[in-house]
């Protein structure tokens, strides 16, 4: 078309583009490290399977339809990638065509017809998404300028490409090709607009125009399209379109083998640290490289906030304003984040000590103006949230917002010394008897009085441990649940032992509440006795054990094989060890717990031991599974009072007590007091029985 | 102003304790910090922060007391003085008050805040006994604590018929109850800079008291034996038709118990 | 023979229970009996203390005893226990006793012991058992010195009616107000209602009255029966009940011959409370509750429908 005039426009676009991504990249590489290279293949599969197959909207039963109103769009984009490379060689060459892709192959007549259906599902997505912002309105959404602006653009690109094969067409049909224009002809295919069905529908709107009038929009269409396509381009970087880009890339370096970023260990004695300030997150510039990358990423879709149990019950937990915060923030302070991360590696390389402590002043200097939790992040926020994951679950580019938190928490906790104080308690009690109550840990046996179960310290020759948890050995309602396990695995004949008086809590309150300190002595302590044992695999009693044996105490030498109760008592059914009978009255549900299921994946032993003693049928709760809706306990919140809003136990309680059954299942202490005290609370105590599975299997052995 | 704070090394109350053969069985046994006593800290270490007092902690026997002098520290105590002595194995609240008088007196003191008791002995004598012995004004159950200068605070008790506000002039002692504050947990930081803080340690002879003064001929009283505490037995429990079951009940209040 | 000064407990000009138990102790144990009493216009209580048992009444009466103020109740202590020559000073179980009887004892160079539950008069002296380490453990201690200065737990030892003694009224000096230590006030949290610690009976209410309504039916019954009105923790943190009204280890230790706790779970610290009551009725919902552990009766009921029989059952057996 115009070599000139394409050249300048791409050289143009191009640069702005280039310096904006430089910009963008730099930041990024200026931020902590983060290792995300291993196992390629299992991240090509989540690519595949997540970015590529749009799975978190589409496989979604919620929102089905927008989520393949989006997943069209994205389809399409991808199906037009190759269009774009075409329009941008013809804008050089004239009759411009891809090797493989041209007229004499099959496979250029099935890319033209594809790319001209998806041009007019776009179209109509693009159209749908406007009427659902404008008019539906859901709540999640953020109506902003520049969701319309890029629907609109999405719209003149699909308009604009459609118009120029609607022009082709009618200067070639109508108007007896006056510009000689390329097309495709093979024999064997026959004639390119017999596959564009939607280009000539296009066509037959400007028909009655003219021969010239019809070149001008060709033209006009051409340059408009190229133009609208490098404008969006560069207006990616920008806003929250920059997921066209990056979320591929995010999706790929997303965490494996855990569902986000483990929480660092932290070296307390490390003076340096104590120094710059960096033990927890502190300040903006501490965030990983991947965390930059998922602020980049946040399509502020809202979802996260939509599923949050926090924001759900007017906690001021908003994870969108949360995600926008700390990206404004960090943005803010780019120059800073930059030049401060040049200086550190300088200081790094500096032998001199007197220009050292010049370049740490300088450093000092580069701070940002706000604190970080304070001013960009306020401490109500910071605290509501109970860890649960619903926000990364359901993320549809897998943000991990967890760790972000957890990392505030512990900055605030051993640096500000600025924590919800009402955590003393269980906290000293953690510190003096391993648990929170601050029971005499003389009494953490006193349970299993009577019930002939094997002390560690008797005998330590034993297939498994079985880790009863704080709960499990000191709370009245609980311990019934770890009479009802002692009972299963004795039926089973299976060769086990508790810890006892040895066994301490694992920690995981004080590191959710950012309490490194007290998590790592109580780990530290736990995994000398479990060592000194020589234990090799753990039935845990609650999920939260489970989660702390399993995966956070291998990064302070304590490697074990830990699994549920659930798993390990599904695994006896289905070995024939114990026999169930179908004998509970009554309809049953399953109140899955967050760190069972979302942290552990842990979904269908529950219900298969659920449906094997259920007479009366099992119901899911609309909120289920890997959508479960928190009890309101993890996060370290069982130790602080809900103050602000609705309590989360009684939304779920609620939720359950609208389903009509008579037992509502779980499978955590945590949840079984929550949704218990919730039922309580409701007065339907009587009539619908919180009961553990455990409770449950007990009661219906054969 | 200068505040001294008395710490006691007592056993963690929240563990069974057995007695056998007329003693306690040490076995299985945890030592912790006084909780009066960690009132008495965090109380000082308010006044610190509140009205720049210096402060510093004494603790009598225990032997190795380190961790609860630190943790002290951590929560902001500046200085701490650990005596100990063979002599001091039995001492009483009359042995105490004179050795911690001796302290008090090389110090300077205007103020001694300890716990109103110890969780071991519940005793409640030592700081009141201590005032006595130095000529000071002491008031004991102290629930808040106002600096009005440098010679007069003002504090609370709490008394039998109400709360008594109370003028007391310095140098004085009070002890405080568990109702005064919630002792704050020492935060990372305090801990690790505890770690470096110096022990004053000491015996007796250092402190310029003699074995006598302290020893077996100073002893008021003595403990001659532990017994087990006798443990309320479980009566009968009544389930049924509540008009019924409380009839009955009534009924044996009047004939068994007899209490009417 | 031995000789006992009794601390009299004079709270608004009226005599408490705890002076007739400890004067019964004393004539148990065989000693010669006497009294101290101070405050202002007490005079008139002579006869009571002669009536409860005492021989002489050592009486300090004056305005500037008005408010309790412990270093010159002290002094007319010591001048009382110096006067009658008493080997044993024992007070009863008040916060103005565990102020004033370490004082007594550093002035008379007397071994002092707190919360008593028995003592014994041997060959080699006297000896006293009390509790140690939060009530866990019995203490038998052996008093070294010639006089001991004792705080008696509270319903430790029984009260006897009949053993009238002698009046014989011994005025005190009047010492001078403590100018170190100045009373300013006492913000009084007299409610005109029943002295827990002196009540014969008490009803206790807990978790399980819930509300207001709660409280105020289980209040209900406390004036049937004209007992103390208690609580526990909760309700107290909960506002339901003032804060006085506590039983507990960190509140009243109340040790009556009839304590009812109604909707009260038995968390330990309230029982450290109560636990020295004669006898203990229990009302509550949970069958496992811990409170049916130190129950003499224990009634599993929902409190709202037990109470109003209650009322009814104890109008009939009153009569």
């Amino acid at each position: 078309m115009n070599p000139l005039l394409m050249s300048i426009l791409l050289i143009v676009a191009l640069a702005i583009f280039g310096r904006t991504m430089v910009q963008r990249i730099q930041l990024l590489m200026a931020l902590e490290p983060a290792h995300r290279t291993d196992r390629i293949m299992d991240r090509i599969k989540n690519v595949a399977i997540i970015a590529l197959g749009q799975k978190r909207l589409v496989g979604r039963k919620k929102e089905f339809a927008s989520g393949l109103m989006h997943a069209f769009i994205f389809w399409g984009f991808c199906v037009l990638l190759i269009r774009s490379i075409m329009l941008y060689g013809e804008g050089f060459v004239e009759g411009f065509q891809l090797p493989l892709f041209n007229e004499n192959f099959l496979l250029g007549y099935l890319y033209i017809g594809l790319k001209d259906i998806m041009e007019g599902i776009v179209l109509v997505m693009a159209a749908y998404a406007i009427f659902r912002r404008a008019v539906i309105k859901p709540e999640r959404l953020h109506n902003t300028w520049e969701a319309y602006f890029v629907l609109c653009m999405i719209v003149t690109l699909m308009v604009s490409d459609l118009l120029l094969d609607g022009a082709r067409y009618n200067l070639i049909t109508l108007h007896n090709n006056p510009h000689n224009l390329d097309f495709f002809n093979n024999i064997r295919y026959g004639h390119e607009f017999i596959w564009t069905p939607v280009s000539v529908a296009a066509a037959s709107l400007i028909s009655p125009l003219g021969a010239d009038a019809t070149g001008y929009i060709l033209m006009a269409m051409f340059w408009l399209h190229i133009i609208t396509q490098l404008t969006f381009l560069n207006f990616l970087p920008l806003g929250k379109h920059f997921h066209v880009i990056t979320s591929l890339p995010n999706v790929f370096l997303k965490s494996l083998g855990y569902p986000h970023e483990k929480t660092k260990v932290l070296d307390l004695e490390n003076e340096a640290a104590w120094e710059d300030e960096s033990l927890g997150m502190n300040h903006i510039h501490q965030l990983t490289w991947k965390q930059g990358l998922d602020l980049y990423t946040c399509t502020e879709c809202g979802r996260c906030k939509e599923v949050c149990p926090a924001f759900s019950t007017d906690k001021p937990l908003n994870l969108y304003d949360f995600n926008m915060d700390l990206k404004h923030e960090l943005l803010d302070n780019a120059g800073r984040v930059i030049q401060r991360k040049k200086l550190a590696l300088a200081l790094a390389n500096e032998p001199d000590e007197a220009k050292k402590e010049e370049i740490k002043a300088q450093m000092a200097g580069l701070k940002s103006e706000k604190a970080l939790v304070g001013d960009v992040i306020q401490e109500d926020t910071l605290w509501a949230c109970t860890t649960c994951r619903a926000c990364e679950e359901v993320c549809p580019v897998t943000i991990e917002h967890v760790p972000r938190i957890i990392a505030m928490r512990q900055g605030q906790t051993l640096m500000a010394e600025a924590y919800p104080k009402e955590l003393n308690t269980a906290l000293k009690g953690l510190e003096r008897n391993g648990n929170p109550w601050g029971i005499g840990y003389d009494k953490r046996a006193d349970w299993a009085e009577g019930l002939g179960v094997k002390l560690m310290a008797e005998d330590s020759d034993v297939d498994y441990l079985l880790w009863v948890g704080c709960a499990g050995s000191f709370d009245d309602r609980t311990k019934k649940v770890s009479v009802s396990l002692v009972k299963i695995l004795q039926k089973a004949g299976i060769n086990f032992a508790i810890l006892g008086t040895e066994e301490k809590c694992t920690g995981d309150f004080a590191r959710r509440a950012g309490n490194e300190m007290m998590y790592q002595m109580m780990a530290q302590e736990n995994i000398e006795t479990l060592n000194a044992y020589k234990v090799k695999k753990i039935i845990a009693a609650c999920p939260h054990c489970l989660n702390t044996l399993k995966h956070e105490y291998p990064q302070l030498g304590g490697n074990y094989e830990v699994v549920h109760h659930t798993e390990f008592i599904e695994g006896l059914v289905r070995s024939g060890k114990i026999k169930l009978n179908k004998t509970l009255e009554g309809a049953l549900t399953y109140h899955d717990p967050c760190y069972l299921g979302r942290y552990n994946s842990v979904y269908d032993q529950p219900r298969s031991l659920l449906s094997a003693v259920s007479k009366d049928g099992f119901k899911e709760l609309d909120r289920h599974g890997n959508e479960s809706f928190c009890c309101g306990a993890g996060g370290a919140r069982m130790w602080l009072e809900e103050t602000i809003g609705k309590r989360i136990n009684l939304a779920r309680a609620e939720e359950i007590a609208g389903k009509d059954v008579a037992t509502v299942a779980v499978g955590c202490p945590f949840c079984l007091t929550m949704v218990e005290d919730g039922m309580k609370e409701l007065g339907r105590e009587e009539d619908i029985k919180t009961q553990d599975i455990a409770e449950l299997v007990a009661k219906n052995l054969a | 102003m200068k505040i001294l704070t008395t710490v006691k090394k007592v056993v963690d109350v929240e563990l069974n304790i057995h007695v056998k053969d007329g003693a306690i069985v040490e076995d299985g046994l945890q030592y912790v910090i006084n909780a009066w006593d960690e009132n008495a800290v965090e109380a000082a270490v308010q006044l610190k922060e509140k009205n720049n007092a210096e402060t510093t902690l004494v603790s009598l026997g225990g032997g190795d007391n380190a961790d609860i002098i630190r943790k002290c520290y951590a929560m902001g105590i500046d200085e701490g003085i650990h005596v100990d002595d063979p002599a001091l194995a039995k001492a009483d609240s009359a042995v105490y008050a004179n050795v911690l008088k001796k302290v008090v007196e090389k110090g300077g003191y205007d103020l001694v805040i300890t716990g109103k008791q110890a969780q071991d002995t519940d005793s409640g004598q030592t700081g009141i006994m201590l005032a006595e012995a130095l000529g000071y004004p002491c008031v004991s159950n102290v629930v808040s604590i106002d600096v009005l200068d440098d010679t007069h605070i003002k504090v609370s008790r709490l008394g039998d018929s109400g709360t008594e506000i109370i003028e007391l002039a310095l140098p004085g002692v009070i002890t405080v109850s568990d109702s005064i504050n919630e002792p704050r947990l020492p935060a990372m930081r305090g801990i690790m800079m505890a770690k470096k803080k110096k022990i004053d340690s000491m015996d007796l002879a250092g402190l310029g008291i003699s074995g006598a003064e302290a020893g077996s001929n100073a002893l008021k009283s003595e403990v001659v034996e532990f017994m087990a505490s006798k443990t309320r037995k479980a009566g009968r429990k009544f389930e049924g038709d509540a008009a019924k079951i409380t009839a009955e009940v009534v009924g044996l209040l009047a004939t068994e118990a007899k209490v009417f | 023979m031995a000789k006992v000064l009794v601390i009299a407990d004079i709270k608004q000009g009226v005599l408490k229970g705890s002076t007739l138990e400890l004067l019964s102790k004393a004539r148990a144990i065989g000693a010669e009996t006497a009294v101290v009493a101070i405050g202002n216009n007490i005079s008139s209580l002579a006869a009571d203390l002669a009536k409860a048992g005492s021989d002489t009444q050592y009486i300090a009466d004056d305005a500037g005893l008005d408010l309790f103020s412990a270093g010159p109740y002290a002094s007319c202590v010591v001048d009382a226990a110096k006067q009658s020559n008493a080997d044993m000073i024992w007070f009863g179980f008040s916060e103005g006793g565990k102020a004033v009887a370490p004082r007594v004892a550093a002035q008379l160079g007397a071994a002092c012991a707190t919360e008593i539950t028995d003592v014994t008069l041997t060959n080699g002296g006297i000896e006293i058992v009390r509790p140690a380490i939060a009530n866990k453990v019995m203490q038998r201690v052996k008093v070294n010195t010639k006089q001991l200065v004792a705080v008696v737990r509270a319903g430790a030892f029984q009260a006897v009616e009949g053993n009238t003694g002698k009046e014989n009224v011994v005025k005190l000096a009047i010492p001078a107000a403590d100018l170190k230590a100045v009373i300013k006030e006492i913000v009084s949290d007299a409610t005109g209602e029943i002295d827990l610690a002196d009540a014969d009976i008490v009803v206790s209410v807990g978790r399980g009255a819930k509300d207001q309504a709660g409280v105020n039916l289980v209040k209900e019954l406390a004036n049937d029966l004209k007992a103390g009105f208690g609580s526990s923790r909760a309700m107290v943190d909960g506002g339901f009940m003032a804060h006085n009204k506590q039983v507990g280890q960190t509140g009243k230790i109340v040790a009556p011959t009839l304590y009812m706790a109604m909707g009260i779970s038995g968390a330990i610290q309230h029982l450290a409370g109560m636990n020295g009551s004669k006898v203990i009725l229990a009302v509550n919902k949970d069958p496992e509750a811990p409170i049916f552990n130190v129950a003499d009766y224990g009634i599993v009921g929902d409190l709202f429908e037990v109470v109003p029989i209650l009322r009814e059952e104890l109008k009939k057996i009153r009569k």
